[in-house]
């Protein structure tokens, strides 16, 4: 097929050369005198061809105008009927076909037209409103160059074998997900975590198909390749999440399914009860829904786009809604509140027969089996201080919101909070509890270490609070969130002297994982819209059950990606506020679509029945409504970035909860 | 159909142009006509259509040619 012919077959082929036909008949029609849309056209039923030639052939080219975009549109209303669908489309038919029998070529001309170039901006804008994710597919890597028996050899990016080791040369685009194995390098990783300034990476580091490389030289053993990527399943995701239809929108679907066949009856009613069949007309096509049909989608679409490119990804349309409602937001203090990397703070030895190095050596080789993110502080001390760390415990056992209890060359070690001794039946604690509390109480997280049964000293590591916690929290409260409550397995004390630093309202402390359910079902029976953050490991129930379960620095982990309600690729604080405030200004939008849809056709019909809504007047308002919904839509595309540093101090899509149209930037 | 299932393939091509839930109906009736097409889903929102195809019968470039004459624009996609 040629391009002309596509282009033709294309939204701007009919509209065009329906356009000039009309704008050839309106000249034919002036040149002998008559207003080519005035009452000199009006004659009754048939084509009359005993008037002035000039008149009959400007008439003739009406119809021809008519024909060009209406049989389209008919076309697309009879394949819709075939699949029993009363489609918008055959509303427009009928009203046009009606005008050419009433012999209003004019009317029949203008309707068809503007529904075709309606049609065609509409396409366009569309296209726009989906421009979000263009990008992230545009990003996708299509080549690769693979060392191969010694050579480079450039291939397609779906071709790399897993393990293979792949070259990334500066201003190259990553092509697989993978490993840094050599080299060092600056990445552009806008594309996964909407950050834009580069990040260094290095032997050791992930990196992400789809990132592009800002400088260096970096040698990647690939681990993710194709499907398999991360931006794959980031573009997966979105797209699902558009499709995913939202609760506003399947009424708004179940309501025009009766609408549109209503609006015929009423038309029908109309003509029969007046006898007028002008009025039965015009009424077909300002009873066209489609500003209502697209109002919702074309919102959602716009607004979860916008999230993909910052690094947001909200799973559909219906996690935005419940998203805009949050009041309550549980965070998991470990690894959101603080960086999640704690540090050994103090060694205390409690067991005269013991030092430093046998504490800390005992605790740090029962952690090594452990998965418990206090481990690795434990871990790199001892081995920062020449400890032998080497080497798993025969048996490990951990106990929940307790710590761990370890077999080492046959001996019990444990390692975990005062509990724990109640658990090991140890009544001696040899001044734990008193070394317990008064690390707690300066906001670090002490570990009791006992062997075969004895205490023998105390552990205590911190975590450093993220610089953005506080920061954080106070958007969260400029969003409208009611309460932010911080949950932990720390004791109280801890707990206290964080959320004091932080500014949360409320604090539970010594939590099971259980117990952080439990925490989450209790809000929801307060009455409160629960969003609960997490790593999604040790919280994964209280995620599941939350209104909205929020993942934390998803990039690297696909699972977060597959599983949460939104999953925030950077391990950026701030993304969250900024996700709750997307989802308010999205739901606004789309209130405010409803509302320009609705007004739109009441305002018509006001107009039809006082007079002076002609069906082309009719049609132009309604397809101006239309667009209208798009662009309002296209907003949320808008960037609203803080410039690095400078600029607003008010984050850029943290406003404050607009309720309906009251921001309408015109 | 005589077709084995073998050769079956998924194919992902994502289109330029949607604009009303009718395009849909439009391109699975032109798509779904084609010899070998087992099955083809448009998804309007963001723009997708995805179809199961006998590639011994007809090929990705058929399918992008079919949804041409419906009037959009399309491309195959790895992703």
């Amino acid at each position: 097929m040629s391009a002309t012919t596509r282009w033709l077959r294309g939204p701007w082929g009919t509209p065009i050369i329906s356009g000039l036909l009309i704008v050839i008949a309106a000249i034919l029609s002036l040149s002998i005198g008559v207003n080519p849309f005035g009452a000199g056209h009006q004659h009754g039923l048939g084509l009359s061809l005993d008037g002035p030639t000039a008149l009959v052939a400007s008439d003739l080219l009406m119809v021809a105008a008519a024909l060009v975009a209406g049989i389209p549109i008919i076309l697309k209303a009879v394949r819709a009927l075939l699949v029993k669908v009363i489609a918008i489309d055959l509303l427009v038919a009928i009203a046009a076909v009606g005008a050419l029998i009433i012999g209003q070529y004019w009317e029949a001309a203008a309707v068809t037209f503007l529904f075709a170039i309606g049609h065609a901006l509409e396409a366009g804008t569309m296209n726009r409103t989906r421009s979000a994710l263009a990008e992230l597919v545009a990003v996708a890597p299509d080549v690769a160059v693979v060392i191969r028996e010694g050579e480079q050899v450039e291939i397609s990016a779906a071709q790399v074998q897993p393990d293979e080791t792949v070259l990334v040369k500066n201003g190259a685009k990553v092509p697989v997900d993978g490993i840094v194995i050599g080299g060092t390098g600056a990445l552009d990783e806008a594309s996964i975590t909407g950050e834009s300034i580069p990040v260094e990476k290095s032997a050791g580091d992930q990196v992400f198909a789809g990132t592009i490389s800002g400088g260096g030289f970096l040698q990647v053993r690939a681990t993710g390749i194709g499907a398999d990527t991360t931006l794959a399943r980031i573009i997966h995701r979105v797209e699902e999440a558009q499709d995913a239809k939202a609760r506003t929108q399947s009424f708004m679907e179940k309501f025009s399914t009766w609408y549109t066949p209503g609006i015929i009856l009423l038309a029908l009613v109309a003509g029969l009860v007046t006898g007028d069949v002008v009025l039965a007309l015009t009424l077909l096509v300002i009873g066209c829904p489609g500003a209502l049909v697209i109002s919702i989608p074309v919102a959602i679409v716009a607004g979860i786009g916008r999230g993909a490119r910052d690094g947001i990804l909200i799973k559909g349309g219906e996690y935005l809604e419940t998203s805009a409602k949050i009041t309550a937001v549980a965070l998991d203090k470990t690894g959101t509140l603080t960086e999640g990397r704690p540090t050994l703070t103090d060694v205390t030895v409690l067991d005269p027969a013991m030092d430093r190095a046998d504490v800390l050596g005992w605790a740090a080789r029962a952690e090594a089996g452990s998965e418990h993110p206090l481990a690795r502080p434990l871990i790199d001390a001892a081995a920062a201080e020449g400890l032998p760390t080497g080497g798993l415990p025969e048996h490990t056992q951990p106990v929940p919101g307790k710590g761990i209890v370890a077999t080492l060359e046959g001996r019990r070690v444990a390692v975990g909070n005062l509990p724990l001794l109640a658990a090991e039946d140890i009544v001696e604690d040899r001044g734990a509890a008193a070394e317990v509390d008064r690390l707690a109480g300066l906001g670090r997280t002490p570990m009791v270490v006992t062997l075969d049964g004895r205490v023998i000293g105390v552990v205590a590591v911190a975590d450093r609070l993220h610089t953005d916690a506080k920061e954080m929290i106070s958007r969260l409260h400029a969003t409208g969130v009611k309460k932010v409550i911080m949950l932990t397995g720390d004791n109280h004390r801890v707990a206290e002297a964080v959320a004091a630093e932080v500014g949360v309202d409320e604090v539970r402390a010594q939590l099971l994982p259980e117990d952080k359910l439990a925490v989450v079902t209790q809000l929801q029976s307060e009455g409160f819209t629960v969003a609960m953050v997490g790593d999604g490991v040790n919280d994964a129930p209280a995620l599941a059950t939350a209104d909205i379960g929020v993942a934390m620095g998803a990039a690297g982990t696909g699972v977060a990606i597959e599983t949460a309600d939104i999953a925030l690729m950077k391990d950026d604080l701030l993304k969250l506020p900024e996700a709750i405030g997307l989802a308010r200004s999205t739901v606004a939008v789309m209130r405010q679509n409803i509302a320009i849809a609705l007004i739109t056709v009441v305002a018509l019909l006001v107009g039809v029945f006082a007079g002076g809504v002609t069906m082309a007047i009719g049609m132009l308002v309604h397809e101006g409504s239309v667009l209208l919904v798009i662009i309002n839509a296209m907003r949320l595309l808008r960037h609203r970035r803080p410039a690095g540093g400078g600029g607003a101090a008010a984050g850029p899509a943290v406003r404050a909860p607009r309720t309906a149209p009251e921001e309408q930037t015109v | 159909m005589t077709a084995t299932p073998a050769t079956i393939t998924h194919s992902l091509f994502r289109t330029k142009g949607f604009s009303c839930p009718s395009c849909v109906a439009k391109i699975e009736k032109r798509v779904g006509r084609l010899e070998g097409v087992s099955s083809v889903s448009v998804k309007f929102a963001s723009g997708r259509v995805e179809v199961d195809h006998d590639t011994a019968v007809t090929s990705t470039d058929d399918i992008v040619d079919a949804i041409g004459t419906a009037g959009y624009e399309s491309a195959l996609s790895a992703l």
